[in-house]
């Protein structure tokens, strides 16, 4: 997995690259947790991931915790058949803001818990 | 018991030599060389004590006392005491001090030194060098110079330095006995490394013979042995020399050395085991033997022939069922007149299947709860767990299955002589460390075997990601981020995927294992979810002889 961020639109963008598991959630983990410390809005991009399992989707979890907690905006970006398949599994895709497109994040994201898919 | 102090001096207590004891023990104690500090301390007491003269007598290994320093006019050093002689033997038989006022008055007293030197003894005190029970010497003064006898505070004085010097003797004596120890322990490791490399190398994957050894504990009486002939053929032999130490192990190599050497000059194991039996008896190793199955593997045919001499019999599995390969002679190294007609050969077929042979560290290990024995039917019922797996994997596995679950308490030997015509099994198996780097291989292998059984891509999905669940909770709970091994197996049974992962971690209570409310949005507790969610029945199963945990996860592949 290759985790990558950038600053997009006044948002933390986290871009990630492969598959996301228990070798490499940790480090996933820090990534997010550091960003919502930070009080950023974030927004993780998840259209190149070919796999997750569930020590990956535990990170989203607690970051998108951690957003509520702070304020803040957390939105999962453009996730790819094999991520959504796992969010849907978990009924996740409920709880998440997730957006279709990774570009542009709109200027109003939509409310936590409101897909836009 | 000592006559009272005729000095009688009041204020007169050891305290008043607290300076020199604290001296001599600060030297015994940084002392390097404990002989020369005495000598030290003899000199020291001579002067404080005010005697004339003064010896340290210390006991030598036959038995006798010898003086090892002497201070005064006449030099005794060298001088050795035959038992029972004079006031030095008192005081190291009773191992308690003696005082003499009067020599002339002491029935004990032995002028035989004063005689040869001309020195005259009027008033001695001696002083046991000892600790506890153990008796190491004395330290003698000679007459307290202005005619008076010695007092109790000199006794309290020699005393206080006999006593630490014995402690630097015993101190020095247990440093050197541990170095020692440790030389032989250095020893004893380098002999059991040098064994170890003897073994064979490890055999390619092709290969249709392995082997594998465990030991125990510092040098092994086990060996094995591969050795491919010209022709095509393969010989191998397993053993185990009765006894245990170096004499067993340079036996042990004696033995495996002429079977490299004597398989490719006879032909036939049973001919082979006789040629050594005859080696041996030349070499007349009393009081150890050794038991051995030689045999030779013809691979175009899946034939072996063997030969056994005392040994535990090999195990057949074919078909599904073990079959043990009676019959034999009396171990080698006994008598070589059991050995004057040949050692029956018996011919095998593997029939498809594989042939097992072990030594008896395998089947006398014992588990870790309940201490039964393993025993062979253990040994086989562990080995069928594994059957789809390659055979050196599977020796591998089976191995790591123990090394988790018994004690050994004795070297394991294990080879397995395997039918190279056989039809490969569908079914994958395959072993892997329970660490996170290799849950990508881990889900690669489900998938790659998913292509060879069938399937389509909502079949490998929904198994590759409950396999992966299973093995982070392997990985995480069974092992707790500890070392360890997973057991991957993937099969296709009627119209199922059937996935069985095994640990060889202390049993996980699965009603513990629960699978998170969904409505509780929190990290973690997803994984078991997930599998169930994906896989049509998930659930553990007893593991094979009661070792580690297996879980079993079925998927449909043509849904109802």
């Amino acid at each position: 997995m290759n985790i990558t961020s950038t600053q997009r639109n006044g948002f933390a963008a986290i871009v990630l690259e492969g598959d996301v598991d228990l070798s490499c959630s940790s480090a996933l983990r820090k990534e997010l947790l550091e960003r919502t410390f930070e009080r950023c809005d974030i927004v993780v991009d998840l259209s190149r991931v070919g796999y997750i399992d569930s020590s990956g989707i535990a990170g989203l979890v607690e970051a998108y915790q951690g957003a509520r907690a702070n304020g803040t905006r957390f939105i999962l970006a453009a996730p790819s058949v094999p991520v959504l398949r796992v969010l849907r599994l978990a009924r996740l895709d409920r709880v998440f803001t997730i957006v279709e497109s990774v570009e542009p994040v709109p200027a109003v994201a939509a409310t936590p818990g409101e897909s836009l898919l | 018991m000592l006559p009272p102090d005729p000095s009688g001096a009041a204020g007169d207590g050891p305290s008043r030599h607290l300076d020199l004891i604290a001296e001599m023990m600060a030297a015994f104690a940084r002392s390097q060389d404990v002989e020369a500090t005495l000598r030290l301390g003899l000199v020291r007491a001579v002067e404080r004590l005010e005697a004339e003269a003064g010896s340290l007598f210390l006991l030598e290994p036959d038995g006798s006392l010898r003086c090892r320093a002497s201070v005064g006019p006449v030099d005794v050093t060298g001088l050795r005491l035959a038992p029972g002689t004079g006031i030095v033997w008192r005081t190291v038989e009773a191992n308690c001090p003696q005082r003499v006022g009067d020599t002339g008055r002491d029935p004990d007293f032995a002028p035989t030194i004063d005689d040869a030197t001309g020195f005259i003894t009027r008033s001695i005190l001696c002083a046991p060098v000892a600790a506890g029970p153990e008796r190491l010497g004395a330290i003698e003064l000679f007459n307290k110079r202005g005619g008076h006898p010695f007092s109790d505070a000199d006794l309290g004085l020699l005393q206080a330095l006999t006593a630490s010097a014995a402690l630097a003797m015993i101190n020095a004596r247990l440093l050197a006995s541990l170095a020692e120890q440790e030389m032989m322990q250095r020893d004893l490791e380098l002999a059991a490394e040098i064994q170890r490399a003897m073994l064979p190398p490890l055999q390619g994957e092709d290969s249709p013979v392995h082997g594998v050894n465990l030991p125990a504990r510092g040098v092994s009486g086990d060996f094995y042995e591969i050795v491919p002939l010209p022709d095509g053929r393969i010989a191998f032999a397993i053993g185990d020399v009765a006894g245990k130490g170096m004499k067993a192990a340079l036996l042990m190599a004696r033995t495996a050395s002429l079977f490299r050497c004597l398989v490719k000059r006879e032909d036939g194991p049973g001919r082979v085991l006789a040629a050594i039996e005859s080696e041996l008896h030349e070499t007349r190793l009393a009081g150890t033997f050794v038991t051995m199955v030689a045999g030779l593997l013809d691979v175009d045919t899946g034939r072996v022939v063997l030969a056994n001499a005392g040994h535990e019999p090999p195990v057949l599995y074919a078909k599904g069922r073990f079959v043990e390969i009676e019959g034999g002679m009396p171990p080698l190294g006994i008598d070589p007149r059991l050995f004057a007609d040949g050692v029956p050969e018996t011919v095998v077929d593997l029939d498809g299947g594989a042939l097992y042979l072990f030594t008896d560290g395998l089947t006398e290990a014992r588990g870790v709860v309940g201490g039964v024995m393993l025993g062979a039917a253990g040994v086989l019922g562990l080995l069928d767990a594994f059957t789809a797996m390659s055979a050196a994997e599977r020796l591998q596995t089976v191995l790591h299955a123990l090394g988790g679950a018994v004690t050994l308490r004795d070297d394991v030997t294990l080879m397995v002589v395997e039918d190279r015509t056989r039809p490969p099994s569908s079914a994958v198996q395959r072993l892997f460390p329970a660490r996170p780097e290799v849950l990508a291989e881990i889900r690669a292998t489900v998938a790659a075997a998913l292509a060879g059984i069938g399937g389509g891509a909502e079949v490998v999905e929904a198994c590759v990601l409950a396999t992966d669940e299973a093995c982070q909770n392997i990985i995480r709970h069974a092992y707790k981020g500890g070392e360890g091994d997973i057991v991957l197996h993937v099969s296709r049974e009627d119209d199922s995927v059937v996935i069985r992962l095994m640990d060889f971690a202390p049993p996980v209570d699965p009603s513990k294992i629960v699978s998170r409310p969904l409505d509780d949005v929190r990290p973690g507790g997803l994984g078991t979810h997930l599998m169930r969610s994906v896989m049509d029945t998930v659930g553990f199963r007893p593991p094979p002889m009661g070792i580690g945990n297996l879980l079993e996860m079925v998927k449909r592949i043509e849904s109802p």
